[in-house]
């Protein structure tokens, strides 16, 4: 998947950099804080994972997603976010 | 004898908490060993088996102190050993008696940000066991005042709990029981397995004896206060106080710190017993203490209002109609939007258990029936300094 692709849509960029700050979180979750609706929070997350960016875990009927951390890329867009966030606090 | 106005008694008043935990508990050794005996399976073969221990004794017996500190022990030895064992505590009136809220309590230790609804307590269980398989853990619950939960879920919560590990044959049993309660009789409602099945290890803690106290409070006013500014006289008679108190340490340590409070507002060099005596008048019985702490916000707003009535009223109960009243003069204090009457007969109810006021039917002579309250253990004044302190207003 092209990086442009990932990084066209302000709801994904969100939701990464939620992820990468937070750890683990569950979809409503997400979309609360993210300030997205449920469906399309649902729609970017499962296109993050396809990504290999994002997994998740079930319990039951609750799925919680993390950032992929076994992934190159996954790895990489959390430096950029640590490093950008990092750089608005200063 | 009169110091300068910054001059304390105190060393470290952190060791008189009620919350402090120390490395060793005086006359508890028998007990800890026995829970040591207990759970040594949990680390030389975990898995194999799910232990349930009931701990029995009354208020200021050490029962938390001692599950806490066996729990940070039997922690420290398990890691040594390589095994991930934690011990979870979880004070069930804390959690409202909810099972719901016990097991997401234990479960956001392992998972600081899991949804907090969207599932019954029958799911979340199923969760927590997942959960443990997932990071290969064995978890201690201490369920301290299970009777909140029994009282509020009945028979059903306590069975699930010892009967986890039923459907799971083959696989490793991951969640042992400590179930901390002040009488046994409050099992009663429990169906006869389940009752079998607790109370097959009992752990009693007795009252602790005058001796027994006064050696406590010797160690904590060491750590706690300045060398020699207490007088053993004034340990003597907290110890015979707390006594009389049903042996309550937690009374002794609490008087020994507002002890040291009066010493310190009246600019005295030492703890006297006069600071005793002043400081013995002014505790109301520990149990309702706890409870206040662990109230809802509203339950406490509801609780200010009748201590505020009490307080200017000369009567011994009010109507529901005149607590009602006050209530939503506190609520509009502090800005709340006030429950309704049925939830607010909830909260009575809920109180009334909780022996922090006392209920009884109107009878004769008024018109109507109302539920008339009374306050006898707590006084007013008291009770409307503490929960002001607590809702962060001053004083009313």
């Amino acid at each position: 998947m092209m990086v442009e692709e990932v990084f066209s849509s302000k709801g994904r960029v969100k939701i990464l950099r939620l992820l990468v700050e937070i750890g683990e979180l569950n979809i409503s979750e997400i979309a609360r804080r993210a300030g997205l609706n449920y469906a399309t929070t649902n729609h970017h997350l499962i296109f993050l994972e396809k990504a290999g960016l994002v997994c998740h875990k079930s319990f039951g009927r609750i799925r919680i997603y993390r950032l992929n951390e076994d992934n190159a890329h996954a790895k990489a867009v959390k430096m950029l976010i640590e490093g950008w966030v990092m750089n608005e606090k200063r | 004898m009169y110091m300068s106005s910054y001059f304390t008694v105190f060393k470290d008043e952190s060791k008189l908490d009620i919350n402090y935990i120390p490395m060793r508990l005086l006359h508890r050794e028998y007990q800890f060993n026995l829970l040591n005996k207990f759970f040594q399976f949990s680390i030389e073969s975990p898995g194999k088996m799910a232990q349930r221990v009931l701990m029995v004794g009354k208020v200021g017996t050490g029962k938390t102190a001692l599950a806490k500190l066996f729990g940070l022990k039997i922690m420290q030895m398990a890691q040594e050993k390589g095994v991930n064992l934690r011990y979870v505590h979880v004070n069930c009136r804390e959690r409202r008696g909810s099972l719901f809220m016990i097991l997401q309590q234990a479960i956001l230790n392992f998972y600081p940000n899991f949804p907090k609804r969207g599932y019954s307590s029958e799911e979340l269980l199923q969760m927590l066991l997942q959960v443990l398989d997932e990071q290969n853990i064995f978890v201690i619950l201490a369920l301290d005042e299970i009777e909140a939960l029994v009282q509020s879920e009945g028979a059903d919560a306590l069975y699930k709990l010892t009967r986890v590990h039923e459907s799971r044959l083959k696989a490793p049993q991951r969640l042992s029981l400590i179930g901390i309660l002040r009488e046994l009789g409050c099992l009663e409602v429990l169906d006869e397995s389940t009752k079998s099945t607790l109370q097959r290890n009992i752990i009693f803690l007795e009252e602790y004896s005058k001796n027994e106290l006064r050696d406590i409070l010797n160690v904590r006013a060491v750590l706690a206060f300045r060398s020699d500014v207490v007088l053993d006289e004034s340990l003597d008679i907290i110890a015979e106080l707390a006594e009389r108190e049903n042996g309550n340490a937690r009374y002794a340590i609490e008087l020994l710190w507002r002890a040291g409070k009066y010493a310190d507002a009246s600019n005295l060099q030492e703890v006297s017993p006069e600071c005793v005596r002043r400081a013995s008048s002014s505790v109301y019985p520990i149990v309702q203490k706890n409870a206040i702490f662990s109230l809802g916000l509203h339950e406490k707003l509801f609780l200010l209002g009748l201590a505020r009535q009490f307080k200017h009223a000369k009567k011994a109960y009010l109507t529901m109609g005149e607590a009602e009243d006050a209530y939503r003069i506190v609520c509009e204090e502090y800005g709340e939007k006030p429950r309704g009457h049925t939830q607010l007969w909830k909260y009575v109810n809920n109180l009334s258990a909780a022996d922090i006021v006392e209920t009884q039917g109107s009878g004769s002579g008024l018109r109507g029936k109302t539920t008339l309250i009374g306050l006898p253990y707590v006084p007013a004044e008291e009770l409307d300094r503490e929960l002001s302190r607590r809702l962060g207003l001053n004083d009313g």
